[in-house]
């Protein structure tokens, strides 16, 4: 072999150090208290979840590693996220986890706790609002479309102020009705 | 006549009224009655189960009690509001501290919830309770084989143990109207709908990948039987026209328009002119 004249630097640290003093232990708790945590320590991080995700190559922090942070008790990367609110739902992950670990409805978890916190993307605060003004996602403004297809024009058997008064009281008011 | 409790949330009527026409004019046929739900909103999406969990299930379990009341099974054409209903009415079934505490709440309306009802997407009931031997005993007018892509939507599939659908029985259904189904690599894959709030661009590749995906196994048209797929499958189009200087050309369709169609309905009857990507094309591959 022969020599070079350049020293290899150090070698590339691929994860910095966790600092032990920033996890929160009662964080794994907290999710497994939820409606579908009851699974999340089966996990053995065998990240067949992330190989199974559409967009995982998108995202700094994994699948797996997601459930690895809740383990470890990563609160804050977790909560603040953008990779919770860009996960599609679309399930493929908790289909094929092996351990039957709610992959899916774990982020709804951790992103029901960011919300209660005030961490929620703009646009979807934006949704909720309408949610909440509307009583709807989406209303009917082209009625003479239903109409030229023999529907009634407006929709049969609709009531939003139910819908409207329950979210008032949950945590969609506190978070998009203070000005109402 | 199998009667059921329409459940037909906001997206159909507002955005496909087609979808909605061709669903009622198909279960006529077919000898299903479908009755609007009485007092009903909307299902909340996705996006309020992720900020508002309780509000969610609220919403849906007044949705499923008002059903249940009534004795007959709950339909919607949406796998948005499939979905919810299905996620809400499962949880509440395997959880009954959240089930007491929603019913507490239900009880302001005069409701009580108590976990019989069944929740189902109105084409699996058509294939259950209708058949396909009945189903091809009223096409008159059969597709000459012509090759369609099927689309079936995340959350009508999954999870799996929620929704109790599998993806087969929509296979025999476009079989049935004469159309040949085509097989795809990406046939699992999300349409990105979900992630337009946060990331459009995103969304617009996912739809990309989606649709090269089916040009490129030889499809010629896409069914689907959710108005959130629909739109991003059909809309997007334009959009990957712009970002990716790529055309598609792939028709959209809901299923009940491609079997009215194959029953003998026209294309007024299914609205075929609101398809954005023109869809018409499919007249010339009807015979008889």
């Amino acid at each position: 072999m022969t020599e070079t004249d350049e020293k290899a630097g150090p070698p590339v640290t691929l994860v910095e150090p966790i600092d032990m003093s920033k996890l929160n232990r009662d964080f794994r708790r907290e999710i497994q208290s939820m409606p579908d945590g009851d699974e999340l320590s089966a996990c053995f991080a065998c990240s067949t979840c992330t190989a199974a995700c559409p967009i995982a190559n998108q995202w700094k922090y994994k699948p797996h590693q997601l459930i690895r942070m809740i383990l470890l008790g990563m609160r804050e990367e977790v909560l603040t996220s953008r990779e919770i609110w860009e996960c599609l739902t679309c399930f493929q992950c908790q289909e094929r986890c092996p351990q039957n670990v709610r992959v899916t409805d774990i982020l709804f978890d951790c992103k029901n706790l960011a919300a209660e916190e005030g961490h929620v993307p703009e646009n979807i605060l934006g949704l909720a609002k309408e949610l909440l003004e509307k009583g709807q996602l989406y209303v009917v403004t082209a009625d003479w479309e239903r109409e030229d297809l023999d529907l009634e024009p407006e929709v049969p058997g609709l009531s939003t102020d139910e819908f409207k008064s329950i979210l008032k009281g949950t945590r969609t008011g506190r978070l998009v009705g203070g000005d109402q | 006549m199998p009667t059921y409790n329409l459940y037909m949330g906001c997206s159909v009527p507002a955005n496909y009224p087609n979808y909605e026409a061709a669903t009622l004019k198909v279960a006529e046929a077919l000898g299903m009655e479908l009755i609007y739900m009485e007092g009903v909103g909307c299902c909340g999406s996705p996006n309020l189960r992720a900020i508002d969990y309780f509000g969610w299930l609220l919403v849906n379990a007044r949705t499923l009690a008002i059903g249940e009341k009534t004795g007959h099974d709950i339909v919607t054409p949406c796998n948005g509001c499939f979905g919810s209903l299905k996620d809400v009415l499962y949880h509440l079934k395997h959880d009954e501290e959240d089930m007491k505490k929603v019913n507490q709440e239900l009880e302001k309306f005069g409701l009580e919830l108590k976990g019989t009802v069944r929740v189902r997407h109105v084409i699996e009931a058509m294939y259950t309770d209708i058949g396909i031997e009945e189903i091809e005993k009223k096409v008159t007018r059969p597709l000459d084989g012509v090759r369609i892509a099927i689309h079936y939507g995340c959350h009508l599939l999954r999870p799996a143990d929620v929704t109790e659908v599998t993806p087969d029985i929509f296979d025999e259904l476009l079989r049935v109207t004469g159309a040949t189904v085509v097989e795809y690599p990406l046939w699992k894959q999300c349409c990105g709908a979900t992630v337009l709030p946060v990331n459009e661009p995103l969304a617009v590749r996912l739809a990309r990948d989606k649709l090269k995906s089916i040009k490129d196994a030889g499809a010629e048209f896409i069914m689907v039987v959710c108005p959130a797929c629909g739109n991003q499958l059909d809309l997007q189009q334009f959009g990957i026209k712009d970002t990716y200087g790529e055309e598609y050309n792939l028709p959209v369709l809901f299923y009940p328009q491609i079997l009215a169609l194959a029953m003998g309905m026209s294309e007024d009857d299914v609205g075929l002119s609101m398809n954005r990507v023109p869809a018409d094309p499919i007249l010339d591959h009807l015979t008889g």
